[in-house]
């Protein structure tokens, strides 16, 4: 800008400029102060939420089948972590001899047991009860109608087999 | 005045009698009398729980694997720890029943009312820290309540609608009881609970100043005369007096019923008998009434109410045009609480 351009600006536009540039530069500033502690709140919210391992479910050996008796009931703990509790209520050895419930209580996640005097799984939390099909019959669980969980069972060469999950490698 | 006298004096230019002209406070008739001036009673209990945790956490080790065993170190080897762990929890005990007792006498004496909405909210929130500070403290033990307790109110989180779920992988460090769960709570019982805790008591007692205390009226105080007397020495050594009884009463507590240990956790096996911690036996009778999803939100809601009561109560007056009635409702909800609790301990 030439001395003669300059004398040519009007009174006050350059403390106007000033001023705009103050302002925009503020407002940056503010931006920058945001994006970067927004993304450190991001960073901090993945730090604290672990990462899920991802899970397979997959035939996983149980027991001998005519190892279990007629009234026997076995826990099961797969490496994923679910809890299953596995009952023979027959006399063959078939696979319609075996149920697989989740030992997890529906209701707030307390683990069942089975009394065989009852016939029923009882949850000892909050006195919810399930008949040996898991249906809730007693307590919570039936007032929500809620059911434990079934898992499938197979028999291969007289071997029981339970499909339940695995942590995979990767 | 002395050498060490004078250089105090130079660097920190505040008198022995401008300090107790800034801490003398005016303070009320009614709080000669004993039953009335026990607001002090929580804050000195948390003073004992911030020292006694403090030494506790000298030898806890918060991990699954070694939790119990710490405990049992504490309770068995180290020296006065059986001591120092009793102390803990009595005075956690006698803090709840301490904050419940107060938040009652503000209740039935109206003094939540305008314009000290506020610091009743404020109090509801103290409330709550104070009785999540107990189950956090329960939980850290690794014995089979602290397993299956933990276990339960991460379920109970998870049938919040919509943030439920993200609040309990939040509590757990994932979707169920891992090797995250017992260094998160202890965190939450020993850093961010406390912390919350000394932002609000500050918070509470700032206001408490700035407002006066509520005045009470009784029907034996001569009606003319000064109403107040000074917070300095009066009241100071009436509360000292409160500090004293509170130390001989916790001592005898711990030597006489010192903490024990339960079995240690099992995952795979919740015991035939579980309960709580007496605080929290309303909450747990209400859990089998009710459905998961209801009872937490019922009980959500009731919390909510606790909160904003004093604009409630604001509302009931001025359609009602009776400013009695929160009295009633108040005796009506302490009788429901005290009832489910006989009820959960004789069942």
């Amino acid at each position: 800008m030439t001395e003669a351009e300059k004398r040519e600006v009007p009174p006050g536009t350059g403390q106007d400029r000033r001023s705009f540039i103050t302002r925009l530069s503020c407002w940056w500033m503010g931006l920058g102060l945001v994006a970067g502690y927004g993304y450190f709140a991001s960073m901090i919210v993945q730090f604290v939420f672990p990462a899920r391992q991802s899970s397979i479910k997959s035939w996983q050996f149980v027991a001998v089948a005519n190892s279990l008796k007629q009234g026997d009931s076995l826990t099961f703990v797969s490496p994923a972590g679910e809890k299953a509790v596995i009952s023979c209520v027959g006399t063959k050895g078939a696979k319609e001899d075996f149920i697989a419930l989740s030992s997890v209580c529906p209701h707030l996640g307390c683990q069942v047991h089975w009394e065989a005097n009852h016939n029923r799984y009882v949850c000892p939390c909050h006195h919810g009860a399930f008949d040996q099909q898991g249906i809730g019959t007693e307590g919570p669980p039936k007032a929500a109608s809620q059911s434990l969980p079934q898992f499938s069972l197979k028999i291969e060469g007289g071997l029981l087999y339970i499909k339940a999950g695995t942590q995979s490698l990767v | 005045m002395g050498v060490v006298g004078n250089w105090f004096k130079e660097r920190l230019p505040v008198s022995g009698v401008e300090l107790a002209e800034l801490t003398n406070e005016p303070v009320p008739n009614h709080m000669r009398r004993w039953w009335w001036c026990l607001g002090g009673t929580p804050a000195y209990l948390f003073v004992v729980q911030i020292v006694t945790g403090i030494l506790l956490a000298l030898y806890y080790q918060p991990s699954p694997e070694t939790a119990f065993e710490s405990v049992r170190r504490i309770s068995e080897e180290v020296n006065f720890g059986w001591f120092i762990r009793s102390v803990h929890k009595w005075a956690a005990t006698l803090m709840i029943a301490a904050v419940i007792l107060h938040q009652m006498r503000i209740y039935f004496t109206a003094a939540y009312r305008k314009p000290r909405e506020i610091n009743w909210m404020i109090g509801v929130s103290l409330l709550l820290c104070t009785l999540l500070l107990g189950f956090t403290g329960y939980s850290l033990v690794f014995e089979q309540l602290s397993y299956w307790g933990v276990t339960v109110a991460s379920n109970i989180c998870d049938t919040v609608p919509v943030v439920g779920s993200t609040i309990k992988q939040l509590l757990l460090g994932g979707d169920t009881y891992n090797r995250n769960t017992v260094p998160r709570f202890f965190i939450l019982h020993a850093a961010v609970l406390p912390t919350l805790m000394v932002v609000l008591i500050a918070l509470h007692i700032a206001i408490l100043r700035l407002q006066g205390i509520t005045e009470l009226q009784f029907e034996d105080e001569p009606e003319e005369g000064s109403k107040h007397f000074d917070f300095f020495p009066d009241h100071f050594y009436t509360e000292l007096i409160v500090g004293l009884v509170l130390m001989i009463l916790l001592c005898v507590l711990a030597t006489l019923f010192p903490a024990g240990m339960g079995t240690h956790a099992d995952p795979l096996t919740t015991p035939e008998h579980i309960k709580p911690e007496w605080f929290f036996y309303p909450s747990f009778l209400w859990l089998k009434w009710f459905p998961g999803t209801i009872a937490v939100l019922t009980s959500g809601f009731i919390v909510f109410i606790m909160f904003v009561w004093p604009f409630i109560d604001a509302m009931i007056c001025k359609i009602t045009k009776r400013d009695d009635l929160y009295f009633w409702i108040g005796i009506a909800g302490v009788f429901m609480l005290v009832g489910m609790t006989i009820w959960e301990v004789l069942h």
